[in-house]
């Protein structure tokens, strides 16, 4: 059976809804207005242990909703959850030593007491062996650089700092399944490089589950094997990294800088039919299938009419493709390897 | 509590963090001297008026109600209902509901962490302020005196249930002072820590005596006295454990429904 399993779940709000103005506050002060909002829509999800799945969708979407209701902090409004053998919101407490939590805005550290003495706290609530926990503890000191602010206040140290010790707060107790809200939102380069090697290790070696939301791509290509992307509380994708590029993101361009302009385009657009060739003075730009030719292919067909200098090759995007998702350019049809856990989960069960 | 470790390493990061906070903690507590002091005075030209004793009351026994008020309410400092509505407000019991804790036990220990703490600073600035107004009454015997010790640690139990419980509004509302200084304003009149209820008019104690208020100044006052018979301050006391825990209790099935109707800010 997998970690997360979800069927059909869904969360409704009830926002309180207020007309504009005195007339409308004095309004909704004696006659509240509701209006139901659907967060999370009939999503179903099945996440396999060991996975690192990149849970995405633009502000509003859902994730955060979802995420809550994983671990319990969220009764859902209906549909069937299973996390590792429990229903989180049942078993709010149990769940919770299963897990490990991060939100990128807000810490889990107590604010006012040294770094130090939040880890000793977790130690004590996830009732952490004392050996496992040295053990830990010296572990993630040494991979996260944490030695030179133990001993300050959560309150007073920079936020790579705080993010770091919230990712070792998070691990102590070597929990299954780590969520991560936003982990690297407003950290420089230095540091969302050293917490996403840290958190794939975690993966690689500890075998630890994660899902993670970000608005952050980088975080995704370093840390993420798996893409779901909700929106409007419905997931429109499910599958993995290699697979949407594949299947979405099927475009290379190959630029080329050439000795002297081209005496014409012609014969080389006769040689690429099925290409979009750009040609700028000096510069040469050819856009092409992945699947439909070799950038050697394409560099065969140019070279016989112009000299070539000097070339380089730009690799499909991620976050070009995820910005049209979003922007709605771009629609995912229903996603095979989605439905495809979807179909084995129910069958394990049956 | 299954786990009373956790909550024990809860309760003392708690006490850690007044001394954090020593600054305001003491300005706080100068306050409270200020507070204790001019209630001895206004009490002391009330007594001298009126020679003997002011109703069941002798001067002594005024002055060692004062003193027990005084140090009653020096606990529990750290916990109101504007600390939860901040946390209701910026999503951290978000944090609180995704440790494997229980959320009410949490506010307890974090709430008796300091009371060590509060106490033995409470009950030095009260003896000395007893030494410089001539004494006060002592418990008649240790019976008294541990009868009284059993009223004052259910007074404070009860003094957190009943702010556990009105601080669930947090997630109703966001006006969290105002609820806090409503309760703070019925507490100071029902609880007697303003005026001791046998000075109220008939209807007026009718009413505090079905209240839980009275068991967290009241009750362990005239219990350190000794001013009620036996059976009265059994009934009293007794009276006092029922509204501590059946109020801790009703907070939980508070705590359950908030859980289920509320949606968390931010999500």
């Amino acid at each position: 059976m997998a970690l997360i399993e979800a069927q059909g779940l869904t969360k409704k709000f009830r926002q309180a809804v207020k007309e504009p103005g005195l007339v409308g506050s004095l309004k909704h002060f004696f006659t509240r207005q509701y209006k139901d909002k659907l967060a999370v829509d009939h999503i179903d999800l099945s996440v396999e242990a060991g996975e690192s799945v990149a849970y995405l969708g633009p502000n509003g979407a859902g994730k955060s909703t979802t995420i809550k209701m994983l671990t319990g902090i969220l009764v859902p409004t209906s549909g069937r959850l299973v996390v590792d053998g429990l229903v989180p919101y049942e078993k709010r407490q149990k769940n919770a030593k299963n897990i490990g939590v991060v939100f990128g805005q807000r810490t889990t550290l107590w604010w006012d007491i040294p770094v130090i003495e939040s880890f000793n706290l977790a130690r004590d609530m996830y009732e952490i062996p004392a050996k496992r926990y040295k053990q830990n503890l010296a572990e993630f000191t040494e991979l996260l650089g944490l030695d030179e602010f133990m001993n300050i206040p959560a309150g007073k140290v920079s936020l790579g700092q705080r993010m770091r010790a919230d990712l070792c707060m998070a691990l102590l107790h070597d929990p299954k399944m780590l969520y991560l809200d936003e982990p690297t939102i407003g950290l420089d380069i230095a540091v969302k490089d050293s917490i996403r090697k840290f958190i794939r290790r975690q993966v690689d070696e500890r075998g630890t589950t994660v899902m993670l939301t970000t608005h952050d791509l980088g975080d995704i290509e370093d840390i993420c094997n798996r893409i779901v992307i909700i929106d409007n509380g419905k997931i429109i994708h499910d599958g993995d990294l290699a697979a949407l590029k594949d299947n979405y993101a099927r475009d290379r361009v190959i630029h080329f800088q050439l000795a002297r302009p081209p005496v014409s385009m012609d014969p080389i657009c006769a040689g690429l039919p099925a290409c979009d060739l750009k040609s700028d003075g000096l510069s040469l730009s050819v856009r092409f299938d992945r699947f439909e030719f070799a950038a050697g292919e394409i560099a065969a067909a140019v070279m016989p009419y112009v000299e070539v200098i000097d070339f380089r090759i730009d690799e499909p995007e991620v976050e070009d493709l995820i910005r049209k998702v979003y922007l709605g350019q771009l629609t995912l049809d229903a996603p095979d390897s989605a439905a495809e856990t979807t179909e084995l989960a129910v069958a394990t069960e049956a | 509590m299954p786990h009373p470790r956790k909550y024990l390493a809860m309760a003392k990061a708690s006490l850690e963090v007044i001394f954090v906070y020593r600054a305001g903690w003491t300005v706080n507590l100068i306050g409270s001297v200020f507070y204790v002091v001019a209630m001895f005075y206004l009490w002391q030209t009330i007594f001298l008026s009126k020679p003997g004793a002011l109703g069941t009351f002798t001067w002594p026994q005024m002055k060692a109600y004062l003193i027990v008020a005084f140090i009653l309410n020096s606990t529990m400092t750290w916990f109101d209902e504007w600390q939860m509505g901040q946390d209701v407000r910026e999503g951290r019991v978000a944090i609180d509901l995704a440790r494997p804790v229980d959320f009410q036990m949490t506010r307890l220990a974090s709430a008796m962490g300091p009371i060590p703490f509060e106490l033995s600073s409470a009950i030095t600035i009260g003896a000395i302020v007893a030494i410089i107004f001539g004494g006060i009454a002592f418990p008649s015997d240790p019976a008294h005196l541990a009868l009284f010790i059993v009223s004052a640690a259910l007074a404070v139990l009860l003094k957190f249930s009943i702010i556990y419980c009105v601080s669930m509004t947090a997630f109703w509302t966001t006006g969290m002072e105002g609820v806090s200084n409503a309760r703070m304003a019925v507490q100071n009149i029902f609880s007697g820590a303003l005026i001791p209820l046998v000075f109220f008019p008939d209807w007026l104690r009718a009413l505090a005596s079905v209240l839980p208020f009275q068991g967290m100044i009241s009750t362990p006052a005239l219990t350190y006295l000794g001013t009620m018979d036996g059976p009265t301050t059994a009934f009293m006391i007794g009276s006092q454990a029922v509204w501590a825990f059946g109020l801790l209790l009703f907070g939980r099935l508070l705590w359950r429904s908030a859980v289920k109707a509320v949606t968390i800010n931010g999500g």
